[in-house]
């Protein structure tokens, strides 16, 4: 580890660095947290008071829109949709994802670089482009209006990434841990999951998060993909209140706040074990 | 003489299964407008109490992603029986690939509509109808007659006058105009309100649709200048002023004047049960000239023609021609309903729209010129910010809209 | 002969259900769009096998060459604005966290909040910020600086910016904490080494950290490629589908969205194209990430 930057004993120099840096990080926490704070308090607002005075604080602490959103607009059942559809896509981007990166960073084969290229031409452009084509397929394969079809899209999207980054730190793990492994007669699964694993644990936090923050959040394939009000996600009730020429800016923040609490709740519970996790492991 | 008895019985029974049956039927519709979603389902309600054993799904989707995923539905075989669809040219993108249903056969009565507002819903490939329009929309100002009346002001019939009102305003501390640049179509609508009476309305339209005049026209170059009057008047910034900025001066009464569409009246009432205002057509250069206002087919009813019950998605939609429909429109919607006669009596503000289109123009990119890329109005919507931004002049707005155009439209070409 | 065939099952394995998903979803569809870029197109319905005639419009003719080449300069600077504040601001970020300045178990909370918000929610919640009479010239005015107030997301000159300046304020924490990760990690023994001879702390930072941080660095460089190519959900919500005002924000993504689906407000799709131009993001993303793999991969041997 690195010494600590600490103000005592620091040459004048370092002081002022210190206490620049101090002041940076201050004002970005404070830039980070007036946005989060403004969403809330929007929520407790009329959409009239939104737009005459954006910055003021609420009236009175009113839930009643959280009560609307929740109950009448369906957001309760929205909600639990989008639970378990990103759990569910989560665990297979996960599964899938790490054992092909095990596949294309442990073995020395002709066809592995190929296979890589082919994972890695995954990323390069947004599915939506393939829409209509997709479509097609899912109603071939009669996924249409099914929470399937967009887990599997979801799987899909998620993959390329999680490939890319976890071969990148598969990599650089010493072949010697898996020859011992071997000789205490471990077959390649048991070395997959009992060695490499948990040395790439932190890359796992990694891949999570940037993969389940686009998962929650997206709104087009369920658009797409699902009419029927009960496997809605939460991104696709919050389309409800763009209106052509109006939008429900009340209800949209409420539902808003809705959206982002429990991943930032989660966060914060998490957040010592994700930071750990990304940081103490053998990432280099 | 049993197997008589039987066969009698099952006959029975099939030719009481069959209004069974047809009870069951169920249409889909697909709408835009997420916010009008309650109200259309209680015009659904009237009609399936009028037609026992249908009932009608409604699923509204964004405006945005409408057309994305009515594309994707619909190349994919599937989508709904009846959909709300796009005038002009979104209308040609569906009707040329063969996804609506020409409804000459389904809905007779389409027979009654104004010719003009059926313009949009009329494939100009082929000439046939493909959907029931449903409203349409005419440019003007809107003003508020509280603001007015506390400065003693009158509604402006010049130009002029319009300026002076506006200088009238900005003295006393209001924002004289609500309009800013931020979204293109934006400063189409304000083009589309307020330059028709300097362009010549429909002299020009038809000079320039036949290719007789091109955009770099005099008079049409004059009419866009005519907007960079205006400028003093918008708010500060104005180029960062977005459409939702907009309507909130207005409906809040910081502004005097919103140049917008006859489409806006329900949601500013709904916002501010207080708001007193009215609306003027577009000023002319002299007094006593008519005043011209745009008006254009908002949109239509649809039937897939790959539906599977089209007789059923034909009496919804002769529903959609009928004057419930119409009625409904005014009443609850606030749109000018495109069902000849209909009931304005109920409103006072569509009558007055109405008495506007005693002259009336197309309005002029989205009705004659958005067929194909570059559409008429992605050019001057483009242009239009540039020309307002100060970065280029009248007459390179009316060259870059011509030039886009000409790389496609024949008329213009032979030139 | 027997080992090989075991090794080669447990490969099938391991690679078979990714494959599997990512080709039936992702490739198939992509390849029978891609495909659509050699036709040309009666609206929505596919004519004739054209050969490349879609793309040397792209390239070639107006107003095509002019919108593409337009929206290409736009997402080389989200590139370069990306690659060089984001970047290195969240190495600077990472490294000082890693020095455990005061307060940096907090800070390294803190900083990855923005990463958690839908796009959606920043777009609005920066629009509302952004325009004229909102937070940010409302702070200038305060702090005595009005004549810096503008217009952010409505100058031709500044919209791109703003656009940007509001991706790397959601996005900063994630290379920040990557590269923190990877900076936590650097052997002690490389350090200990440099300090026994005597080395400064910014030469210990350029000698010993930056070249052993290099696979860190190359994952999040070949992401920024990537991501500055598909730039879309940013612009489209704070700027809209057009890339307005006068395209000032478009970028490739959006061109090719409104080319192959059309705009509400001001078009109608051409498939062709569209598809043509999909084509090109797809070649243009693999070019730049094979070559930047390649190129910081020969780093990473030197070593």
């Amino acid at each position: 580890m690195i010494s600590d930057l600490r103000l005592k004993n620091a040459t004048p120099g370092k002081k002022i660095l210190i206490i620049f840096v101090q002041v940076a990080f201050i004002c970005y926490s404070l830039i980070i947290f007036y946005p989060l704070f403004n969403m809330i308090m929007s929520s407790f607002k009329s959409t009239r008071d939104i737009l005459r005075f954006p910055f003021a604080l609420p009236q009175k602490l009113d839930f009643s829109s959280y009560k609307t959103v929740w109950v009448d607009r369906g957001f309760g059942r929205f909600f639990f949709n989008s639970v378990w559809m990103t759990t569910v896509s989560m665990i297979f981007v996960l599964l899938f994802g790490s054992m092909a990166a095990y596949g294309v960073s442990r073995y020395v084969y002709r066809m592995r670089t190929a296979v890589y290229m082919l994972f890695l031409s995954g990323i390069m452009l947004p599915l939506k482009a393939a829409i209509i084509p997709l479509f097609m397929l899912m109603k071939k394969l009669g996924f249409v209006d099914k929470p399937i079809s967009v887990i599997l899209i979801f799987i899909a999207m998620g993959l390329p990434s999680t490939i890319f980054i976890l071969s990148g730190f598969m990599k650089t793990i010493p072949k010697d841990l898996e020859y011992a492994a071997r000789i205490d007669g471990c077959n390649d699964w048991m070395i997959y999951r009992k060695v490499i694993m948990p040395v790439i644990a932190p890359a796992i936090a990694l891949v999570t998060i940037y993969n389940a923050v686009p998962i929650w959040n997206d709104f087009f394939f369920p658009l797409v993909f699902l009419q029927n009000p009960k496997y809605k996600p939460l991104p696709l009730g919050l389309t409800n209140f763009f209106g052509q020429y109006s939008t429900d800016w009340s209800l949209l923040f409420t539902a808003l706040t809705i959206a982002i609490l429990p991943v930032l709740i989660l966060y914060i519970f998490m957040a010592k074990n994700f930071i750990k996790g990304m940081t103490a492991g053998a990432v280099k | 003489m049993k197997k008589a008895k039987w066969l009698f019985a099952l006959a029975i029974a099939v030719l009481m299964a069959l209004p069974l049956a047809a009870q069951k039927t169920e249409l889909t519709f697909w709408t835009w407008r997420p916010e009008d979603t309650e109200k259309y389902e209680k015009l659904l309600a009237t009609f399936e109490k009028q037609n026992p054993g249908i009932t009608v799904k409604i699923s509204a989707f964004k405006n945005t992603e409408y057309n994305t995923i009515l594309s994707a539905a619909l190349s994919g075989g599937s989508g709904p029986d009846v959909f709300q669809s796009r005038a002009y040219g979104g209308l040609e993108t569906f009707a040329q690939s063969g996804y609506m249903e020409s409804l000459e056969k389904w809905v007779p009565e389409l027979k009654n509509f104004n010719k003009d507002v059926l313009r949009g819903a009329t494939s100009v490939k082929d000439g046939k109808v493909y959907g029931v329009p449903f409203a349409s929309q005419t440019l003007f100002v809107f003003y508020n007659k509280q603001i007015y009346k506390e400065l003693g002001l009158k509604v402006p019939e010049t130009w002029d006058e319009f300026l002076a009102n506006c200088a009238a305003v900005k003295k006393a501390g209001y924002q004289p105009l609500a309009n800013g640049g931020k979204e293109g179509w934006t400063l189409e609508v304000m083009m589309g309100s307020l330059c028709p009476n300097f362009y010549g309305a429909n002299d020009f339209y038809d000079a320039v649709v036949a290719g007789k005049t091109t955009f770099q026209d005099p008079r049409f170059v004059s009419a866009i200048a005519k907007l960079k009057e205006l400028t003093p008047y918008m708010p500060d910034l104005y180029m960062g002023v977005s459409y939702t900025d907009m309507q909130s001066a207005f409906i809040n009464e910081t502004a005097a004047h919103f140049i917008g569409g006859s489409f806006e009246a329900g949601y500013f009432a709904s916002q501010n049960p207080k708001l007193d205002f009215d609306v003027f057509p577009g000023p002319t250069a002299k007094k006593g000239d008519p005043h011209y206002v745009s008006i254009y087919a908002d949109g239509n009813f649809s039937m897939n023609a790959a539906s599977k019950q089209k007789e059923t998605a034909a009496k919804l939609l002769k529903f959609f021609a009928g004057k419930e429909t119409g009625d409904f429109f005014i009443r609850e919607l606030q749109q000018v309903s495109a069902v000849p006669g209909a009931d304005t009596s109920a409103s006072p503000y569509i009558t007055k729209v109405l008495s506007f289109q005693k002259y009336s123009t197309p309005y002029i990119f989205l009705v004659g010129f958005r067929y194909n890329q570059p559409t008429g109005s992605t050019l001057i919507q483009a242009a239009l910010q540039g020309f307002l931004a100060g970065k280029i002049d009248a007459a390179e707005v009316c060259k870059q809209v011509q030039e886009g155009i000409a790389t496609y439209y024949e008329p213009f070409k032979k030139k | 002969m027997n080992k090989r065939t075991a090794e080669r099952r447990w490969i099938l394995f391991f690679i078979s259900p990714a494959l599997a998903v990512v080709f039936v979803i992702i490739l198939l569809p992509l390849f029978m769009s891609l495909f659509n870029s050699l036709f040309s197109w009666k609206q929505l319905i596919r004519q004739d096998f054209i050969g490349l005639e879609n793309f040397r419009k792209v390239f070639f003719t107006e107003p095509y060459k002019t919108r593409f080449f337009n929206a290409l300069k736009n997402n080389g600077l989200w590139f370069i604005i990306t690659m060089l504040i984001q970047n290195v601001g969240g190495l600077l970020i990472g490294y000082f966290l890693s020095r455990r300045v005061w307060a940096h178990e907090f800070y390294k909370r803190v900083i990855f909040i923005p990463v958690l918000f839908s796009i959606v929610a920043v777009g609005f919640l920066w629009s509302l910020y952004l325009r004229p009479n909102g937070l940010v010239n409302g702070f200038l005015k305060i702090v005595g600086l009005p004549q810096l107030t503008r217009a952010w997301l409505g100058d031709e000159s500044i919209a791109t910016f703003s656009i940007i300046f509001v991706n790397i304020w959601r996005w900063i924490g994630f290379p920040s904490l990557v590269f923190l990760a990877a900076i936590d990690n650097v052997p002690m023994d490389c350090l200990e080494a440099a300090w026994l001879d005597g080395a400064t702390d910014r030469r210990v930072f350029f000698k010993v950290i930056l070249p052993l941080i290099v696979p860190s660095i190359l994952i999040i460089t070949v992401l920024t490629i990537i991501g500055s190519l598909n730039v879309f959900e940013q612009i489209y919500t704070m700027a809209g589908l057009d890339g307005a005002p006068n395209f000032s924000t478009d970028t490739i993504g959006t061109l090719f969205y409104r080319t192959a689906f059309g705009s509400v407000d001001s078009g109608n799709p051409e498939i062709g194209i569209g598809s043509a131009i999909g084509v090109i993001i797809y070649l243009l993303t693999f070019l730049a990430s094979v070559a930047s793999i390649v190129g910081l991969g020969k780093k990473e041997v030197e070593l």
